[in-house]
C-alpha cells in the first residue's frame, strides 16, 4: 500500500464543487490541480479548440482583476501557474509557497466566478494560439501526422477534433461562443479542486469553502451522446511533406480510462515501447534497425480512445518495410501474449513510475486529480500498485488480442514530398 | 521554512573519486549521478560529438553483460540507467527500486570501468542519432536553435561546438576517437559520484570503496576551457526552412560563468527580464501584442563564461517586428533599469519556486554533484535566500552593464523561410546562410 491514504481528506461544498487534499509537508510549497470537466470532446464543428482557447482566456481578466493581474499577483507572491487541455479536460495548475494558499485560491475562485470578456484580449489571444499551433502542427511532422490520423480514426464522436482548433475554427469565434462555454462548464458542480504539500487539511478545505461556496451551481452540462460506431476496416492517412524523416503512427481503438482491464493496457504498453529491452524497440530499433525511435501512449479518457504507438524512421526508410515488420511483432504478441519476464519487466517498470511521481507534491495532485476524475475516486490511486501486481500474463494475452486487431486501427505515413 | 542541504557524507577515496551519500526516506527509491568532468570539451575540435557517443556506449555493453543484458537487467527489476554527456561532463543517472541499490552499483562501476565500447555498437548508434537530429528538423526545428546560436556566436572557441555532435561529424567519428577519449578522460579524480535517497550508506561506501578506489588516475588534466571574447557588432545568421509557418529566432551574446559572483542579482535581472511568464519580453510579444506563444531568457554559466540568450518565435510575415520588439526590449531593460518593487517581486518567485526543484532524490543528487563539479560549496544553496534578500536596484544595474548584452552587439539566428525573410532580416547585420538541412550547425566560413 502506498503510505498516506489516512492523511487525505476529501469535502463535497453545497454547489456540488469537490476539493481533496493531501498534506505533505517535505517542502514549504503547495501543487494545487483544478479540474475542469470540459475538453474537446464538449466541442461541435465550427468551433473546435474552444475549450482551449478557453484555457488561455482564464488568465486574461475578470471584473475585479484586470487583465495581467493574476499572474501579477500570484508570481509577486512566489506563485507559478500553467494549464493544459485535452480532449476530456482542462486543468489549471499553481505552484506556489503556503503561505500564498489563501491568495490563490481567492484568486482561482475570482476566475471561476467573474471572468471578463474583452475584445481586445481575445483578438490578442486569438494571435497567440494561432502562434502555439503553427510550433506545435504545422512546424511539426509528428503534430501534423497526429491531427490526422485522430480526425480519420473516429467518425461520429467528437474525440475526431483537434484539441488545439482547425485553423478556421480558431479564426472564427465569437464572444457569445465564449460566453456560453464558461456558464456551462466553467461552474463549481463541474470542478474537482486538489491540492497537495505543506497544508492543514482543515484550514485548507475551510480556505477552499470560503471562496468557492458562494458560486452558484449550474445545471449539469449536456452529455456526450456521441458513441463512436464499430470501426469495420483500417484506415490510411498518407501526407507527403517537406520533410527528411518518415513517420508511421497507429492508432488503435482503446478502452476509456475506467475500464476494469485498464492496468492491463498500461502493462501492455510499457511492454511494447517503454524502454531499450521493450519489444518493439528491441525488435525495430535495435534488431532491424529500421526505425530510430518508438513510443506510445494510451489517450485515457472518459469514452473509449486510442492507443498510439509512433515509429520514427530514418532518411529513405520505405515505411511499408516497417510497417510489416511492425505488424509482425504485434500479430505474435496478439496470438501469445507475452513472456513472464516481459510482464514482470512492465510491472516493476510500472511500478516504479508510480513511486517516481508519487516522490513530488505535483505528482500527488496530479494523480489524486486523475484517478477521482476519471476512475470516480481518488482512493482508487492507493489500490493502483495491487491492481497492477495482480495483471496476469492471460489477462494481457487477452487484452492485446482485442487491442491490437488491424481492423480497428487508424494508420499514419508521413514521407518527404520529394519521394 | 527554507530549503537547506540535506545531511550527507562526503568522502574522498585514495585515488581522488569524490563520493557523496544522501540517506533520505520519502519514498523506496534510490538515485544515482556519476559525474565525470571533462565532458565535450575533451572532444576532439573536429569531430564534435565524441563524449556524447561514449557516453551512450556506456550501457551497450559493460562488465560481463552484452548490450542486451544490460538493458534486461536494468529494466527487468525497474529501473532506470542513462549517460549523456554535457559541455562540461558527462553525467550518468538512475534510479532503482532502493531492495536493488547494491545490483545498482554493480551495474555503475561495470559501465563505468568496464564499458565494451564495441565497434559495430557505436557505428549503430552514430548513425541513429544522425537520424535523430534530422527527425528534430523536421518535428522541431526550435529544439536545435541553442545549438545553432552557440556555434555562431562562440565559433572557433569550445562552446561553439555542439555536444550532441552534427551530421557531418557523427558520420566521421570512428572507434579509434571513442576509445581515445575513454583513455584521456576517464579516470578515478574525475568522478562525482552521489548517491541518494532510502540508501543503506555503509552498504553503499563500503560497495563504491571496493569498486572504485583502485581505478587509475586520468593522465591528462581537466580540460579548462579560456574565455571566450564577447561579441562587438550584430550579425545575423538565417538558416532556410522552406515553406515553414513561422520563424524561430535567438538573440545572444557571450555572459558570465559559474562563479560569477552576483548571482542572486543574475537570477532576479533575468527573472524580470525573461524567466517568468509576466516578464518584460513574454509581456512584449506575447502578453501585448499576440506575437508569439513565448518569449523566454536565460544564461548559461560554466566554468567560462557561457552565454545569454533570448528565444521566441512568430508567424513569417512578423519575423522583423518580433526580432525588433525583442532588441528595443533588451535596450529597453538597459536604459530604464529596475524598480524595487520589481526586485521585490522577482524574488518572492525565486524564493517560492526554488524548493520545487530540490524535492526529490534525483534532484538532490544533482544538485550535490553540480556544487562539487564547481566547487560552489553548499552555501551555494543555504545562503541563497540571504543573498537573494540583499540585492538592491544599484546591484541589478551593475549586473545588467556587465552580463546582459547591448542591443547592438548579438549574434541573431534566424531559422525561417528565407526566400520570404531574408530582405527583413539582412536588416539587422551582415548576413550569413545555410540550409536547415546542412549535416553542420556551423554557417559556412565566409570568405
Amino acid at each position: 500500500m502506498v503510505s498516506g491514504a489516512e492523511a487525505v481528506r476529501a469535502a463535497t461544498f453545497a454547489n456540488g464543487m469537490r476539493v481533496i487534499v493531501w498534506p505533505v509537508h517535505n517542502i514549504p510549497n503547495v501543487a494545487l490541480y483544478n479540474w475542469v470537466r470540459a475538453g474537446s470532446r464538449n466541442e461541435a464543428p465550427g468551433a473546435t479548440g474552444l475549450a482551449h482557447f478557453f484555457e488561455h482566456m482564464m488568465f486574461n481578466g475578470t471584473s475585479r482583476h484586470p487583465p495581467g493581474d493574476f499572474d501579477r499577483l500570484m508570481e509577486a507572491e512566489g506563485g507559478a501557474n500553467n494549464a493544459f487541455t485535452s480532449d476530456d479536460v482542462t486543468v489549471y495548475q499553481d505552484w506556489f509557497p503556503q503561505g500564498a494558499l489563501e491568495l490563490v485560491l481567492d484568486l482561482e475562485a475570482d476566475r471561476v466566478a467573474h471572468l471578463a470578456f474583452t475584445p481586445e484580449v481575445i483578438e490578442n489571444e486569438r494571435g497567440v494560439v494561432a502562434s502555439e499551433r503553427r510550433l506545435r502542427v504545422e512546424d511539426n511532422s509528428q503534430g501534423l501526422l497526429a491531427e490526422q490520423v485522430q480526425a480519420t480514426a473516429f467518425v461520429a464522436h467528437p474525440y475526431r477534433f483537434p484539441t488545439i482548433g482547425w485553423p478556421a475554427d480558431i479564426r472564427s469565434w465569437r464572444l457569445e461562443d465564449l460566453q456560453g462555454f464558461y456558464r456551462t462548464y466553467y461552474a463549481p458542480n463541474n470542478l474537482t479542486l486538489v491540492l497537495a504539500g505543506d497544508v492543514d487539511p482543515e484550514r485548507a478545505i475551510a480556505l477552499a469553502r470560503r471562496y468557492f461556496e458562494p458560486i452558484a451551481a449550474q445545471p449539469p452540462p449536456p452529455p456526450v451522446r456521441a458513441i463512436e460506431p464499430e470501426q469495420l476496416c483500417e484506415r490510411r492517412v498518407l501526407i507527403r511533406r517537406k520533410a527528411q524523416t518518415p513517420i508511421l503512427q497507429c492508432a488503435y481503438k482503446a478502452p476509456r480510462a475506467a475500464d476494469p482491464r485498464g492496468p492491463a493496457v498500461s502493462l501492455l504498453l510499457c511492454a511494447l515501447v517503454e524502454g531499450d529491452a521493450s519489444r518493439l524497440h528491441r525488435s525495430l530499433v535495435e534488431d532491424r534497425q529500421l526505425a530510430i525511435e518508438v513510443s506510445g501512449h494510451w489517450q485515457e479518457g472518459f469514452d473509449p480512445g486510442l492507443l498510439w504507438l509512433s515509429i520514427m524512421l530514418p532518411q529513405d526508410a520505405d515505411p511499408e518495410e516497417a510497417r510489416e515488420a511492425l505488424d509482425a511483432e504485434l500479430t505474435a504478441v496478439a496470438a501469445d501474449g507475452l513472456t513472464e519476464a516481459e510482464l514482470e519487466r512492465a510491472r516493476n517498470l510500472a511500478a516504479v513510475g508510480l513511486w517516481k511521481k508519487l516522490a513530488t507534491i505535483d505528482g500527488k495532485a496530479q494523480l489524486l486529480g486523475e484517478y477521482e476524475v476519471f476512475h470516480g475516486d481518488w482512493s482508487a490511486l492507493f489500490e493502483a500498485p495491487a491492481r497492477i501486481a495482480a495483471v496476469c500474463a492471460e489477462e494481457l494475452r487477452s487484452v492485446a488480442k482485442e487491442i491490437l486487431d488491424s481492423r480497428r486501427r487508424t494508420l499514419g505515413v508521413l514521407t518527404s514530398a520529394g519521394s | 521554512m527554507m530549503v537547506r542541504v540535506p545531511q550527507h557524507e562526503r568522502l574522498s577515496l585514495g585515488n581522488g573519486v569524490a563520493l557523496i551519500l544522501v540517506p533520505r526516506r520519502e519514498v523506496p527509491l534510490v538515485a544515482f549521478n556519476a559525474v565525470l568532468r571533462g565532458g565535450a570539451l575533451g572532444d576532439p575540435p573536429s569531430r564534435p560529438g565524441v563524449a556524447s557517443l561514449v557516453a551512450g556506449l556506456l550501457e551497450k555493453g559493460a562488465g560481463e553483460r552484452s548490450a542486451y543484458a544490460f538493458a534486461d537487467i536494468v529494466e527487468g527489476v525497474g529501473g532506470s540507467f542513462g549517460a549523456g554527456a554535457g559541455a562540461e561532463a558527462i553525467s550518468v543517472r538512475g534510479q532503482f527500486l532502493a531492495r536493488d541499490q547494491r545490483l545498482m552499483l554493480e551495474l555503475l562501476a561495470d559501465a563505468l570501468l568496464r564499458p565494451a565500447l564495441d565497434g559495430g555498437e557505436l557505428e549503430d548508434l552514430a548513425a541513429r542519432h544522425i537520424e535523430l537530429i534530422k527527425a528534430a528538423k523536421d518535428s522541431d526545428p526550435a529544439e536545435l536553435i541553442d545549438t545553432y546560436g552557440r556555434a555562431f556566436l562562440f565559433a572557433d572557441h569550445p562552446y561553439a561546438r555542439p555536444v550532441f555532435g552534427s551530421e557531418a561529424s557523427l558520420a566521421a567519428i570512428e572507434r579509434q576517437d571513442v576509445l581515445r577519449y575513454y583513455d584521456e578522460q576517464f579516470g578515478a579524480e574525475r568522478l562525482i559520484l552521489v548517491l541518494a535517497g532510502d540508501i543503506d550508506a555503509d552498504l553503499l561506501a563500503r560497495g563504491a570503496a571496493e569498486s572504485f578506489s583502485r581505478w587509475p588516475r586520468t593522465v591528462a588534466p581537466v580540460p579548462a576551457p579560456a574565455p571566450a571574447r564577447a561579441l562587438a557588432g550584430r550579425r545575423v545568421l538565417l538558416v532556410d526552412f522552406p515553406g515553414s509557418a513561422q520563424t524561430y529566432f535567438w538573440v545572444g551574446n557571450v555572459g558570465v560563468d559559474k562563479r560569477y559572483p552576483r548571482r542572486a542579482a543574475l537570477d532576479l535581472v533575468n527573472t524580470l527580464f525573461g524567466g517568468r511568464f509576466t516578464s518584460l519580453l513574454n509581456t512584449e510579444l506575447r502578453i501585448k501584442s499576440g506575437l508569439s506563444y513565448g518569449a523566454r531568457s536565460s544564461f548559461t554559466r560554466g566554468s567560462a563564461p557561457g552565454e545569454f540568450s533570448l528565444r521566441s518565435f512568430a508567424q513569417t510575415e512578423n519575423t522583423g517586428r518580433a526580432l525588433e520588439l525583442s532588441l528595443r526590449t533588451l535596450d529597453r531593460l538597459r536604459s530604464e533599469g529596475l524598480r524595487r518593487e520589481m526586485l521585490d517581486s522577482a524574488r518572492a518567485y525565486i524564493l517560492g519556486q526554488y524548493p520545487l526543484g530540490l524535492e526529490t532524490d534525483a534532484d538532490w543528487a544533482g544538485a550535490l554533484a553540480e556544487i562539487e563539479l564547481y566547487g560552489l560549496g553548499k552555501s551555494y544553496i543555504d545562503d541563497y535566500p540571504a543573498q537573494l534578500a540583499a540585492v538592491g536596484v544599484e546591484e541589478a544595474q551593475a549586473v545588467i552593464e556587465e552580463a546582459f548584452p547591448r542591443a547592438d552587439s548579438v549574434a541573431i539566428v534566424a531559422i525561417g523561410d528565407a526566400a520570404r525573410i531574408r530582405s527583413e532580416v539582412t536588416g539587422f547585420g551582415p548576413l550569413s546562410e545555410m540550409a536547415l538541412t546542412d549535416p553542420e550547425f556551423f554557417p559556412p566560413k565566409v570568405v
